[in-house]
């Protein structure tokens, strides 16, 4: 048996199990978490070679300016593994087996599965091997925990500092040393900050932002040395011919899947940057799934295979795992285009879709008032790419469903181009609008035909993989249906991404063009309500709202033809709801939670409201509250609390006074 | 609309900022930072963010979390500070109406 597998987590009695998760990374850890709600008898082995629980990976910059304790980083509250019967290996997977259905450890011993999940993450991409002086002592790649803790250990006996990296992990770890009071060079290879998400514009106002924090930037500088002194790093030498001294290099270069096993598997599994899977995160291999950083996922716009190295992503493709594994493939999640919502400094940074891959196609409105930069990319009427830049954050879920759902963005567009999208009216409207149709037309749907929300929504069938660097086997040509305003008739679209450009056809109007658009459309379309304008149910409304909307399944099986889209379910009587009552919003606040605060007196504009009274106990409770008028004057005009850990500037100001 | 399931028929109606799917979308998309909690003004417990994001979607309610959930007075202090562009106080409401719903007592 093995001698690298402690005694303590040996399992005499299982050699195998129902579901094997590789890494105790945040997707595996969710996937076996909801494994485990899924299926309460099956039993979970989760093999790591980490020495500590899941932690909240993008929380390590807090960590590091010394905001966080180590306790607060977990990601789930300390003994969920064991009440959950998670079984915990710690050890490493040499290699699967496909053919057979199990891995083997290192030392040799095999462990069965019935389903694996390889959630493996990423490592570092490092500084090339090559570099002279790059063992010294104070060049950190910062990564994972231990990373960290020796940053946390080094900052007090620095003075300046080297960063490498032209991502949003290097912008962290600058503004991270800039909190400490420490000089920082940040050296970018290219010629502008994150030259895949943002545009000039953008990178310029984030460089500017980073430089009137207090650091330094060099761009289209490379590191072509580090020089070192007694072991320990005393400077390094720039492709600009210069040196710049300092006591630590941090280099945050991005990361790499950790592919490995997919290459020491029995079976082909496809891997390019990333291991190749379908909307229900199956591999080619046969039983094996991957999620998280080392999943490669298609993107719906341009049909590339990425990995989507987010903390969101990461999260909701664990739990799509553990549904797809569990045979419970009872949540409808689509992944959608990327979503990155990140801060930079003091600019928060969202891009959703790909804002700059659309030039020759896209219609591009750009906006750059007050202090903040937008630009969106619009195919006729639909959004295609989204990014922000700004001291807050649009509402970046709701603009993921807009590009996700393709709905019109035609009243909107001004709204989005100013961050000031009100993303409950713009869907109460869309509803108003249905049921205005609804009634005008007097087309309501016969009740028999209704074909009720089914119980259990299957995962999304999505076929065979590609080859990398092919095209697609999926039916790429969506269509999409567009109510044209002046004529009033259904206009319909096919998307075609190709290499050339993607674009928006116009096709003739209530002829289906293939299998899906037969699923989607009525067979007399006159009158009834069309896809981009639908009323799910209630249950529907509210289950899918944040998600995945019902009309936009595409492959639904024939069987379930669906004459109408989209319904409206009687209400309770005793309970009336105006089809305007969306419950998506809190962009301006409910009239109950309006609440003033004047000379420490709270004062709500609508006494009268249900919600008042949910909240009177708490909301008096509060302005009796010590806390509360204690706390009162101190509050500073900011559009955030100088408390935010945030804040960099300030606080690196009062360090520098305090030297 | 939500009905509490305070009485049957009791029919006490609390509209939300955002329905649960999309308070559990936002609690998935959470990476843990604790910025809010820093900003919030009325926390006076320790609660620690894995906890409260747990306790918010489903299990019983510690009753540290069930204290901070009644002292939140819905400020929206804890949603600029988000890194990731989050909304904690749709996710506090729904902690009160899930406190509500079991009929926490101090």
């Amino acid at each position: 048996m093995s001698s690298g597998i402690p005694i303590q987590n040996k399992l005499d009695t299982v050699d195998s199990a129902d579901i094997v998760i590789v890494g105790n990374g945040i997707a595996g850890q969710t996937a076996a978490i909801e494994a485990r709600r899924l299926a309460p008898d099956k039993s979970i082995v989760m093999i790591t070679e980490q020495s500590h629980p899941t932690i909240n990976t993008p929380a390590l910059k807090q960590f590091a300016i010394g905001k966080l304790t180590r306790e607060q980083l977990l990601a789930f509250p300390a003994g969920t593994e064991r009440a959950q019967r998670i079984h915990i290996i710690n050890g490493r997977v040499e290699e699967i087996h496909a053919q057979g259905n199990y891995v083997c450890l290192a030392g040799g011993r095999g462990f069965g599965y019935k389903s694996l999940l390889i959630a493996t993450g990423s490592v570092p991409t490092d500084l090339p091997a090559s570099l002279p002086g790059r063992d010294f002592d104070g060049v950190l790649t910062l990564h994972c925990l231990h990373d960290y803790l020796d940053l946390r250990r080094r900052l007090s006996e620095v003075d300046e500092a080297v960063v490498i990296g032209g991502g949003p992990h290097a912008i962290e770890t600058v503004m991270c040393l800039l909190y400490w009071g420490i000089d920082v060079h940040w050296l970018i290879r290219s010629e502008t900050f994150l030259p895949r998400m943002l545009d000039r514009p953008a990178s310029d106002m984030v460089i500017e932002r980073v430089q009137r924090a207090g650091a330094r930037v060099y761009t289209e500088t490379e590191a072509i040395g580090i020089v070192g002194r007694v072991g320990a790093v005393a400077g390094i030498v720039t492709n600009q011919h210069q040196l710049l001294p300092c006591q630590l290099v941090l280099v945050c270069t991005g990361t790499t899947p950790v592919t490995t096993l997919a290459k020491r598997c029995d079976l082909p599994m496809q891997h390019k940057h990333g291991i190749l899977v379908d909307n229900q995160l199956r591999t080619s291999a046969r039983n094996v799934y991957a999620a998280g950083d080392v999943a490669a996922l298609q993107d719906p716009q341009t049909g590339t295979y990425a990995p989507r190295a987010q903390w969101y992503a990461a999260v909701l493709q664990g739990r799509i795992a553990a549904a797809a594994m569990t045979g419970s493939a009872q949540q409808e999640e689509s992944f959608g285009v990327p979503w990155h919502a990140t801060r930079l400094g003091e600019l928060s940074m969202l891009t959703v879709g790909n804002p700059l891959q659309w030039l020759d196609s896209a219609t591009i409105l750009t906006d750059s008032s007050r202090g903040s930069y937008r630009r969106i990319s619009v195919i006729d009427d639909r959004l295609v790419g989204y990014l922000s830049l700004g001291p807050t954050h649009p509402d970046g879920l709701a603009i993921k469903r807009l590009i996700d759902e393709g709905l019109s963005i035609r009243d909107i567009k001004k709204d989005l181009l100013r961050g000031e999208f009100d993303v409950r009216k713009y869907f109460s409207r869309q509803r108003t609008y249905a049921a205005q149709r609804m009634v005008i037309t007097g087309k309501l749907p016969p009740p028999a035909q209704v074909q009720p929300a089914p119980a259990g929504r299957s995962l999304r069938e999505t076929g065979p993989l590609a080859a990398p660097g092919t095209e697609s086997v999926y039916p790429l040509a969506r269509t999409a249906v567009n109510t044209d305003p002046t004529l009033n008739v259904p206009v319909h679209l096919r998307y075609t991404p190709s290499n050339t450009g993607n674009r928006w056809e116009a096709i003739q109007p209530a002829r289906p063009v293939n299998a899906a658009a037969a699923y989607t459309q009525p067979p007399v379309s006159t009158g009834t309500l069309q896809n981009s304008e639908s009323i799910p149910s209630e249950s529907e409304a509210l289950f899918f709202e944040g998600g995945i909307s019902p009309g936009q399944e595409t492959n639904r099986p024939p069987a379930a033809l669906r004459v109408v889209e989209s319904t409206l379910v009687p209400l309770p009587p005793d309970a009336p709801r105006s089809p305007s009552g969306s419950l998506w919003s809190y962009s301006t606040r409910l009239p109950a939670l309006r609440a003033k605060r004047r000379d420490g007196q709270f004062i709500t504009s609508h006494p009268g409201h249900t919600v008042k009274q949910i909240l009177a106990r708490s909301t008096e409770q509060f302005a009796r509250s010590p806390v509360a008028s204690a706390k009162e004057p101190e509050r500073p005009a900011r559009a955030y609390p100088s408390s935010s850990l945030w804040s960099y500037t300030d606080r690196h100001a009062a360090v520098k006074k305090g030297h | 609309m939500l009905r509490t399931g305070l009485k049957r028929g009791a029919n006490v109606a609390v509209m939300l900022h955002k329905t649960l799917p999309q308070v559990a979308q936002e609690l998935h998309a959470c990476i843990g930072c604790n910025e809010c909690l820093v900003a919030c003004p009325a926390v006076n417990e320790h609660v620690t963010i894995d906890v409260l994001n747990r306790e918010t979607l489903s299990g019983p309610i510690s009753t540290p979390v069930a204290r901070f959930a009644r002292s939140c007075f819905q400020c929206g202090a804890c949603v600029a500070p988000c890194p990731v562009g989050l909304h904690r106080d749709a996710m506090m409401m729904w902690l009160k109406v899930r406190l509500l719903r079991s009929g926490w007592r101090e």
